[in-house]
């Protein structure tokens, strides 16, 4: 099997609006594959297509490298946009039901609760659940059965900063053991943190996919700095170095950027020198997804 | 399709509106009948001209026609715990869940159907014990009477209880939403009745009688004053195959929106 979910040119108009323009990816084994774009970028609608709750106005998906059908998403545990439960009823028999549906047993349901931390409200109807209880129990429910495949969107919607972080913790956990996670969100930082793979969208458009570390190469850059006085000198001296790619000042620094197997830290710092200029800075700096992002999607 | 009746099983048996429409429904069937009887009994002379007339109702074999009429006037309740149980899960958005989990979109369209299909046959049930309540209980069975004479109408009740329930479920799948699907609901059974109502008596215009409500309607006869109704019996019984046939056909048609639209949309 050579990928989780190989996405083929989908795209998906909502009457003229286009909300996803031929958007193709592939999602390898083991994956932690994030899912990025700023809101109405078409992240949950792309979601959306591949658990069969929209229709695609064109293209195709594949699970496990099959023609998808409902046997594929009893195997796969998936959060969509909201927690979507029986309000009227507990915890536990809401989790009972997606269980039964699942075509699992209900005896994992104390596992999930207590990894969840909702065990002590197991009995509480739903709708008397906090925004933070419901995602819980909305994770829970994606955990039953240990599948080998998550599908989370935007998972800690609602959580305060001790369920943020429990949730990102139980994703490399889960990552750990070997699962795929496909995780969409807007929150850069929660995707570097726990992704090694990414697809950026921006209004429908797939902008990037692969490996974070693909994603960002030839991103590192070198930044600089000296006395006061002293940067004209320190731009002449580097526009004379081979294999500079871009010079550019931010907030009294100079931002040196290299084409690929550019030069050391030590190299840069000897040149430097030689040419009669003392350095007061010099820190290899990596391009975070956030920069990123905000480049590709200005 | 019984593991999925036990997961419907599972979502309303804990369900205290779904308890309470249901007893509303056992109680009601039986209750209305008992209502008329009782008024039947009281606001009539008891002279043999007034007997003539009305002839014996809840008698056997009248009372087949008799209760399944009267009960046929309370399909709102059962039609009321449709809309509740499909509009909850649009409002919950479980619809979508059920699909995310690993059902699929046939399966939760084919489910509901049947679900429907239960409580017409329970309604039924309610009928048919109520008639028998009546016919044996109520009142003495006059020799030479069958039990079973128009007993079909028992079949009637069915396929008019089945209709009108996916009615509910039709405007329950198409609008979502509870109170406007109730409201829709109810302004139609009105509106139809006074279009068929004005269509038929003032332009004489026979076609109105295939309307989706009326019918179904059309398959149970007024029942009382049967001796000044009687002329009109040979004409239903000529017409009887056809109203059979057409109700069929928009149970069909009923199927076939719902199914179509809940498979091929976006849920």
């Amino acid at each position: 099997m050579s990928s989780i979910l190989s996405i083929q040119s989908i795209t998906k108009f909502y009457g003229p609006i286009r909300a996803l323009h031929k958007v193709s990816f592939d999602v390898p084994p083991g994956a932690v594959f994030g899912v990025l774009g700023p809101n109405g970028s078409g992240k949950t609608t792309l979601l959306g297509i591949v658990m069969d709750v929209l229709k695609a106005s064109e293209g195709s998906y594949f699970w496990f490298g099959e023609r998808p059908s409902e046997k594929h998403r009893q195997q796969i545990g998936t959060l969509l946009e909201t927690p979507n439960f029986y309000h009227y009823l507990s915890g536990e028999r809401n989790l009972q039901i997606a269980a039964a549906i699942k075509g699992r047993g209900e005896g994992d349901i104390p596992r999930v609760l207590e990894m969840v931390k909702l065990a002590d409200r197991k009995d509480s109807k739903f709708n008397t659940y906090s925004l933070g209880m419901k995602q819980r129990l909305a994770i829970a429910s994606c955990l039953l059965g240990n599948p080998s495949v998550l599908v989370f969107d935007e998972p800690t919607n609602g959580l305060d900063p001790v369920g943020i972080a429990q949730i990102r913790q139980l994703i490399r956990d889960l990552s750990k053991e070997g699962k795929t996670i496909i995780l969409a969100s807007h929150l850069l930082d929660e995707v570097e943190k726990v992704c090694d793979h990414v697809a950026i969208l921006q209004k429908g458009q797939l902008l990037m996919a692969g490996n974070v570390g693909e994603v960002l190469t030839n991103e590192d850059f070198i930044e600089l700095g000296v006395e006061d006085g002293g940067m004209e000198r320190l731009r002449a001296v580097l526009s004379g170095l081979s294999g500079i790619r871009q010079l550019k000042e931010q907030e009294g620094h100079l931002q040196l950027y290299l084409e690929n197997g550019g030069i050391s830290l030590a190299e840069v710092n000897r040149y430097c020198f030689q040419q009669g200029v003392v350095l007061n800075h010099l820190q290899l700096r990596k391009k975070s997804l956030e920069s990123k992002f905000m480049e590709l999607t200005k | 399709m019984l593991s999925l009746l036990k997961i419907e099983w599972m979502k309303v048996k804990n369900y205290r509106t779904f308890w309470i429409l249901l007893a509303i429904t056992v109680v009601s069937i039986p209750g209305i009948n008992y209502m008329l009887y009782d008024l039947m009994d009281n606001s009539f002379p008891k002279s043999k001209g007034a007997q003539m007339i009305l002839g014996s109702p809840f008698a056997f074999p009248d009372v087949w026609q008799t209760i399944t009429w009267n009960s046929s006037l309370l399909f709102i309740i059962p039609a009321l715990l449709v809309i509740t149980l499909t509009t909850n899960e649009f409002t919950f958005k479980t619809h979508r869940q059920n699909v995310i989990d690993g059902w699929s979109r046939r399966q939760f369209i084919g489910v509901k159907l049947m679900e429907i299909l239960l409580l017409a046959v329970f309604c039924t049930i309610l009928v048919l014990l109520t008639v028998m309540g009546f016919g044996f209980i109520g009142n003495k069975l006059a020799e030479n009477v069958s039990v079973w004479e128009h007993s079909r109408f028992i079949f009637f009740y069915f396929v008019q209880a089945l209709s009108y329930l996916m009615i509910a479920f039709l405007l329950s799948m198409l609008i979502k939403r509870a109170g406007l699907s109730i409201g829709i609901f109810l302004i139609y059974m009105i509106v139809e009745n006074v279009i068929v109502g004005i269509l038929r008596n003032k332009y004489k215009v026979q076609g109105v009688n295939y309307m989706p409500e009326e019918v179904t309607d059309r398959l149970i006869p007024f029942p009382y004053a049967r001796a000044l109704l009687a002329k009109d019996v040979p004409l239903w019984e000529h017409l009887l195959p056809s109203f059979l046939i057409v109700a069929l056909l928009y149970l069909l048609l009923y199927c076939f929106i719902t199914g179509r639209r809940f498979i091929k949309s976006d849920l």
